[in-house]
């Protein structure tokens, strides 16, 4: 078996999504790079020049912890490939400014699975009853060098997710998980590197796709599960294009997909990708609900998670903004003040 | 029981760009002509009113420094710093040491140097009169605070762009016959309305500008052994106030109460009516103060500063003439040094020196100078002498 | 981050002000003696994170450091507590920031360091 469940369940307290204010149309990228057109989205969220992955996470983690109700949290884990220091946590930042101190933190870095990996790592602290509640955050501010395709789609923004002990109030129980890694060298940023480098079509079948394949078929063979008995299912989304042709491979359908599919959109969020794509269904779905979850990060590896509803949920809305409120509050900017914002231009 | 305190002579420098003088070479040579004039050859006290030397000139000591400089080494001397209202507070202390017999003459030196920093430079020297912790760390100047109060202003008192823009003009035109002021060119409301943002609704022109300066008095003793000579101008009264220290601190940020408590302080040890005034030296760094200035010491209503200004109550041949060289926006803010400047204004006025500024028959004369934003504020009190 | 702002990391994170025991009255910045009553029974309290914009500017020449975000907006902001507190406004359009408007706090980057590159953090407000 390689099926990681733990003997009590885990359960999502509260969640926060966060989506900063600026969108960059994908045409204004194409206008300065490639002599016009657009990119494989239509737009990608962009974070204002005061704000990163710690700026960031604190609003998401915010939110979460005011869903949940709590006040006390046991972890707080980072899942970022955009830390604001290169030595120097994250986490504890953001610790500082949630009022945590009495708490294990750490900054994960796994490319585009790091948040995922981060709810599993706090899964396990609660399921083993070493503490009462965590937040694993999936948080990035993505970059992608100027005129590289990665540009078109690399945005900012993430999920938080407070995790604690199944009870009554539980918006939804993490009933189990996969991982799937292995040593593929799709993507990387060597130390003292801006942006990351990526092998094109190496980074779709022998990476994404073979993965995440793994991960969820994996789920099913150990659990009996089927796509059917999904309501819902987010898959890492890079583009607008692999999380349909990975749905459709592994036999789900695109009325599943929809709701968490945001890269149209927002981008590709990197550690928040598939995190903010659960906040998107959980902001819509309803008690017992199954839904799949499965990240990818290039390196590489992915996490799949059986995900259930409760009847919690219902206590949970008009709490915080939903993802579709944060997506539809913002503003256009052009190619140079995206520059600006992101830290390209030198003086 | 307190002895007579004189101004017995004055001396200062244009108000400018003074790119070949040091910080040292500006004191000396207004110290030099407070010197001259009241033949006192060795003062009691030297005081150097200046708020951010070790900043614009990377030079502190300058009390030790001035009085070696002038060739009084062995005299007591030090600085004192209360931002813009360091010049004023200076005379406030060389006042009352004069007055309660502690000595008979002291010299009262305001200087600032302000052009040898960039412009960013010097906005961040001034922010250092406020909050380090919770008004620098957003990024605001003091353009800016003061932005956040005319906004505030023109919203709660419905006044209009032209009202505000009364008190720059006002200023301009009476500078142009000043010798010693920095900017000496009349200009219309329309000139301050379309001048460039800096903190909306403030203007380059709701704005004093940057500038060095070093301005001095000679205070004695009436019968002092150091009287010496000099046309007097006795000091009638001074008083030091201060207020909530950030405007965001204050319940009515459109009441400047370290003003109008100085100023009811000051002219109550003067034994004179406010009425009685025959102009007054206003710290009107931003229009805006200019106007809050005005209402807190009484001349104008809650609201009305500016319109009264407009209406010609402030202007030369006016109920009150104000800022008879120019003001703060005009002969300039050499900030350390403008207290001392008004001073010696007042005291020009009052002797019958000021030249095509002379307010024919001046008998009394006021000079009000703020730090931040009306966070101190020092008001002294002069009469003519018979 | 500096170290005199790493001291005060809480008020800058969480809008932690005064509280007055003996009156009740709440500010931010902290004060060392109740405004209200003059009691120096003073105690951590933090601020809530929504209120009002009383007057607001548009700064076109900010202090060192803060260049490249200018202009940006600068508002006296009264908490729903009562507390008056000066702060950045961010991600508002210019219809938005009005006299009355309803704000709520963030976290955002304040400064960076120059030489030393360190970033301290702090709060910020946007309109509703």
């Amino acid at each position: 078996m390689y099926l990681m469940q733990s003997k009590e369940r885990a359960a999502i307290q509260g969640y926060g999504a966060y989506v900063p204010y600026y969108r960059l149309p994908t045409t204004e990228i194409a206008k300065v790079w490639k002599g016009g057109g657009s990119g494989p989205n239509v737009e990608k969220a962009v974070a204002a020049m005061d704000e990163d992955t710690v700026t960031m996470a604190i609003e998401a983690g915010r939110y979460a912890m005011k869903m949940a109700g709590t006040e006390r949290l046991g972890a707080v884990f980072v899942g970022t490939e955009s830390k604001p220091y290169a030595v120097k946590p994250t986490s504890t930042i953001v610790a500082q400014a949630l009022g945590q101190h009495h708490t294990l933190a750490a900054d994960l870095e796994f490319a585009c699975k790091a948040g995922t990996e981060a709810m599993q790592i706090v899964t396990g602290l609660v399921g083993s009853g070493m503490i009462e509640a965590g937040l694993a955050i999936g948080m990035d501010t993505a970059q992608g060098r100027p005129g590289d395709d990665l540009e078109y789609t690399a945005a900012s923004g993430g999920a938080a997710y407070v995790i604690g002990r199944k009870d009554k109030k539980s918006a939804a129980v993490i009933d189990c998980s996969t991982s799937f890694v292995s040593d593929t060298g799709d993507f990387w940023r060597r130390a003292h590197e801006r942006y990351p480098r990526h092998l094109s079509r190496f980074t779709g079948e022998p990476a994404y796709f073979h993965h995440i394949e793994n991960s969820v078929n994996t789920l099913f063979k150990e659990t009996g599960h089927k796509p059917s008995d999904f309501k819902y299912a987010v898959f890492h989304q890079p583009n607008p294009r692999f999380p349909v042709e990975v749905a459709t491979r592994l036999g789900f359908t695109m009325e599943q997909i929809k709701t968490g599919l945001l890269n149209p959109l927002i981008g590709n969020t990197y550690a928040g990708s598939s995190p903010i794509g659960l906040a998107a269904v959980l902001d819509e779905a309803s008690p017992g609900d199954k839904i799949l979850l499965a990240s990818f990060g290039s390196g590489a590896g992915s996490d799949a998670f059986c995900i259930e509803v409760l009847d919690g949920i219902a206590a949970t809305r008009g709490v915080n903004p939903t993802v579709k409120s944060m997506m539809e509050r913002s503003t256009r900017i052009d190619y140079s003040t995206y520059s600006k914002f992101r830290d390209k231009l030198h003086k | 029981m307190a002895r007579k305190a004189y101004v017995s002579s004055v001396g200062f420098t244009p108000v400018g760009d003074h790119w070949e003088k040091s910080i040292i070479d500006l004191a000396v040579e207004a110290a030099r002509g407070a010197l001259k004039g009241s033949g006192v050859k060795n003062p009691g006290q030297i005081i150097v009113g200046n708020m951010f030397s070790a900043v614009g000139a990377s030079q502190e000591h300058l009390g030790a420094l001035l009085a070696s400089a002038l060739g009084l080494s062995g005299t007591p001397a030090y600085k004192i710093e209360a931002a813009c209202s360091s010049g004023g507070a200076a005379f406030n202390v060389g006042y009352n040491l004069v007055r309660s017999g502690a000595v008979d003459s002291a010299l009262v030196v305001g200087v600032e140097k302000m052009r040898d920093l960039e412009p960013e430079e010097v906005s961040q020297a001034l922010a250092m009169a406020e909050s380090a912790e919770y008004t620098q760390f957003v990024g605001a100047t003091f353009a800016a605070l003061n932005g956040l109060l005319a906004r505030y202003y023109m919203e709660q008192k419905n006044v209009t762009r032209d009202e505000l823009s009364s008190i720059p003009v006002l200023d301009h035109a009476n500078a142009v016959t000043a010798a010693h002021a920095q900017f000496r060119k009349a200009i219309t409301p329309e000139v301050v309305g379309r001048s460039a943002m800096i903190a909306d609704p403030l203007r380059l022109f709701d704005c004093a500008p940057v500038g060095d300066g070093a301005a001095a008095a000679m205070i004695v003793a009436e019968g002092g052994a150091s009287a010496g000579k000099g046309k007097l101008s006795e000091v009638l009264g001074g008083k030091i106030a201060t207020n909530e220290f950030s405007i965001y601190e204050r319940d009515d940020m459109l009441d400047f109460k370290a003003t109008r408590d100085a100023f009811r302080g000051a002219t109550a040890e003067a034994g004179i009516s406010p009425k009685k005034l025959s102009l007054v030296e206003v710290h009107d760094a931003f229009s805006v103060v200019g106007a809050l200035s005005l209402e807190a010491m009484g001349f104008s209503k809650p609201g009305e500063g500016s319109r009264d200004a407009k209406a010609g109550k402030y202007s030369r041949g006016g109920e009150l003439p104000i800022n008879t060289f120019g003001g703060l926006k005009a002969r300039g803010h050499p900030v350390g040094a403008t207290g001392m400047y008004q001073i010696v204004e007042a005291y020009l006025q009052l002797t019958g020196q000021a030249g095509k500024n002379q307010v024919e028959g001046a008998q009394y004369a006021a000079t009000q100078n703020i730090g931040g934003v009306d966070s101190t504020s020092a008001v002294h009190v002069f009469g003519r002498s018979s | 981050m500096a170290i005199r702002h790493w001291r005060v990391k809480d008020r800058y994170y969480r809008l932690i002000g005064s509280r007055c025991t003996e009156c009740g009255a709440e500010c931010f910045p902290p004060v060392y003696r109740c405004r209200k009553c003059g009691s120096e029974k003073i105690e951590d309290r933090e601020m809530p994170q929504s209120g009002k914009i009383v007057t607001y500017t548009q700064l076109h020449e900010p202090l060192p450091g803060f260049e490249a975000q200018a202009p940006f907006y600068l508002a006296v902001v009264e908490l729903d507590n009562g507390a008056k507190m000066l702060t950045q406004l961010v991600d508002s359009t210019d219809e938005s920031v009005k006299t009355g408007a309803k704000v709520v706090a963030t976290v955002r980057r304040a400064r960076v360091d120059g030489d030393s590159g360190q970033i301290t953090y702090g709060y910020k407000f946007r309109v509703t």
